[in-house]
C-alpha cells in the first residue's frame, strides 16, 4: 500500500490538525476556511518535485508503484489508461481515531464540503476532501508525460460512513466517458473503494 | 496526508499571524481537544497505570504511553503522590519522516514556531507540535481524578528526531526528581512528563 512505503503517521497528529482547522473556521468562517483548505493543498503540492515522464504506460507504471507524486499519500489502482481508484482513504485512520477519541465530526467538515461542492466541483464529502482534490489537481499539474501536462478531475467520492458524492447526471455522463467506465462499473468500484479519479493529458 | 500538509498551513499560518500568533493558536487548540476529552476518575494510582499501560486514558490518545512505576514522586510523607510517564517515540516524528519523503525537507515554519516557543514560553520544545502537545496534557491532567485528586502534569524532557535533547530544570525540580535520571530515560524515551496530584506537597518541595 502507498501509504506504507512511508512512515504511518501518529493519527494523534491529524486529530490536531482537525482540531487546527475547526479552531481556523471559528475566526474566519466555512469560506474562509475553504480558502485555507486550497491554500494548504496548493502549496503542499508547488513544495513537491515536478516530474516528467515519456510515455503514459511509464507514468502509469509510477503512479501504482508509488514513485509519482500523485501515489505518495495513496494507494492508485489504474481501472482504465484514465481512471483511477483510491482503496483507502488517507484519512481513514485519522477519522477513526477522532471518532474513537474525541466523538462526531464537527459539523464544520461537512459545512465547507457544501461550500467547495456549490463554489467549486461537487465531490467533497467532508473538509479532507477539499485538501485531497486540490492536491491531486495541483500535483497533476506538476507532471508531464511527453510534451503534455498532466490534467485531473474527480469522478466520485466515498467517506468512510459509505455517504457518495457524485457530481450531476449531466456532468458525471461525459466523465464516465473520458474515463472509460460505465455507470455500472462505477457502482461496483465505489462499493469499496474510496475515490475514483480522472487522469489524463491536458 | 493531512498531517504534511499541516506544515504549509503552519507557513500561511506564520505569514498571516507570527510565529506568536501560531504558537497561541496551538495552545487554543490543545485547549479545546482537552476540553472534548471528558472526565476520568480512578480509584488509585493502580488502577490508572493498568489504564495508561492499556491506552485507556485520556492521554493514550497520544500512541503508545509507558508507566514508569519504579519513578514515583513521593510528597512529604513519603506517600506517592504521582509518576514518570514516557513515550518511546515523540507524536511528530513519524510525520518529520513523512514529509521529508513525501516533499523533500522540513519546512521551516516548524523550526520558527519552535524557537518561538522555547524563548517566550518554556524552553522544553523539539518541535512545533510540542507547543500543542503540553498545553493538551496540562489541560486533560486537570479532567483526571486518582483517588478524588485531580492531576497536574510537568512535561521534563524531550528528544527530537535529530538527537537534540531538552530538559526542564524548572520541571524537574518541581516533581524533585534527579535531573541525572531524567536525562537517563531520554536513552530510551523520547518524550517524558510527569502527573501529580494537583496540591501536593512535594518532598523537598521549593
Amino acid at each position: 500500500m502507498a501509504e506504507s512505503r512511508i512512515p504511518e503517521s501518529n493519527p494523534f497528529v491529524e486529530i490536531a490538525t482537525h482540531l487546527f482547522l475547526e479552531d481556523i473556521a471559528a475566526k474566519v468562517g466555512v469560506s474562509g476556511l475553504n480558502n485555507y483548505l486550497v491554500s494548504l493543498a496548493r502549496n503542499l503540492a508547488n513544495s513537491m518535485p515536478k516530474e516528467e515522464y515519456g510515455t503514459w504506460p511509464e507514468f502509469l507504471s509510477a503512479l501504482t508503484t508509488g514513485q509519482s507524486i500523485l501515489s505518495t499519500f495513496e494507494e492508485v489502482r489504474p481501472v482504465t489508461e484514465h481512471c483511477m481508484s483510491t482503496l483507502r482513504s488517507p484519512f481513514e485512520r485519522g477519522w477513526h481515531e477522532y471518532a474513537k477519541r474525541v466523538g462526531a465530526f464537527a459539523p464544520v467538515h461537512r459545512e465547507v464540503a457544501q461550500y467547495y461542492n456549490h463554489k467549486v466541483r461537487p465531490t467533497a464529502v467532508t473538509s479532507v476532501h477539499v485538501v485531497l482534490h486540490t492536491f491531486r489537481e495541483a500535483a497533476a499539474a506538476r507532471v508531464r508525460v511527453g510534451d503534455r501536462v498532466v490534467r485531473y478531475e474527480p469522478v466520485a467520492t466515498t467517506w468512510v460512513d459509505g455517504e457518495v458524492q457524485l457530481p450531476e447526471d449531466a456532468k458525471l455522463e461525459p466523465l464516465l466517458k473520458r474515463a472509460g467506465i460505465s455507470r455500472t462499473k462505477l457502482g461496483m468500484l465505489l462499493r469499496n473503494h474510496s475515490d475514483v479519479w480522472l487522469i489524463e493529458s491536458a | 496526508m493531512i498531517d504534511v500538509a499541516l506544515a504549509s498551513l503552519i507557513e500561511d499560518m506564520i505569514e498571516k499571524a507570527g510565529a506568536d500568533g501560531v504558537v497561541e493558536f496551538w495552545q487554543r487548540v490543545g485547549d479545546n481537544l482537552a476540553s472534548r476529552m471528558g472526565k476520568e476518575a480512578y480509584l488509585g494510582w493502580t488502577s490508572f497505570n493498568v489504564a495508561v499501560r492499556e491506552g485507556r486514558t485520556a492521554f493514550s490518545i497520544e500512541g503508545e504511553v509507558t508507566p514508569l512505576t519504579d519513578m514515583a514522586v513521593t510528597d512529604v510523607d513519603g506517600d506517592v503522590v504521582g509518576y514518570l510517564y514516557a513515550m518511546r517515540q515523540c507524536c511528530y516524528v513519524p510525520t518529520i519522516f513523512r514529509t521529508r519523503f513525501a516533499v523533500g525537507r522540513m519546512s521551516p515554519a516548524d523550526r520558527a514556531v519552535t524557537s518561538e516557543y522555547n524563548e517566550n514560553v518554556h524552553n522544553i520544545a523539539v518541535c512545533n507540535f510540542c507547543v500543542f502537545h503540553e498545553r493538551f496534557r496540562e489541560e486533560i491532567a486537570k479532567n483526571v481524578t486518582v483517588s478524588g485528586n485531580s492531576l497536574a502534569c510537568y512535561l521534563l524532557a524531550t528528544r527530537g528526531w535529530s538527537g537534540e535533547a531538552k530538559i526542564s530544570p524548572k520541571n524537574v525540580a518541581q516533581v524533585n526528581i534527579n535531573e541525572d535520571h531524567v536525562r537517563a530515560l531520554l536513552r530510551n524515551y523520547e518524550c517524558v512528563y510527569a502527573l501529580v496530584m494537583r496540591g501536593a506537597r512535594i518532598k523537598g518541595d521549593r
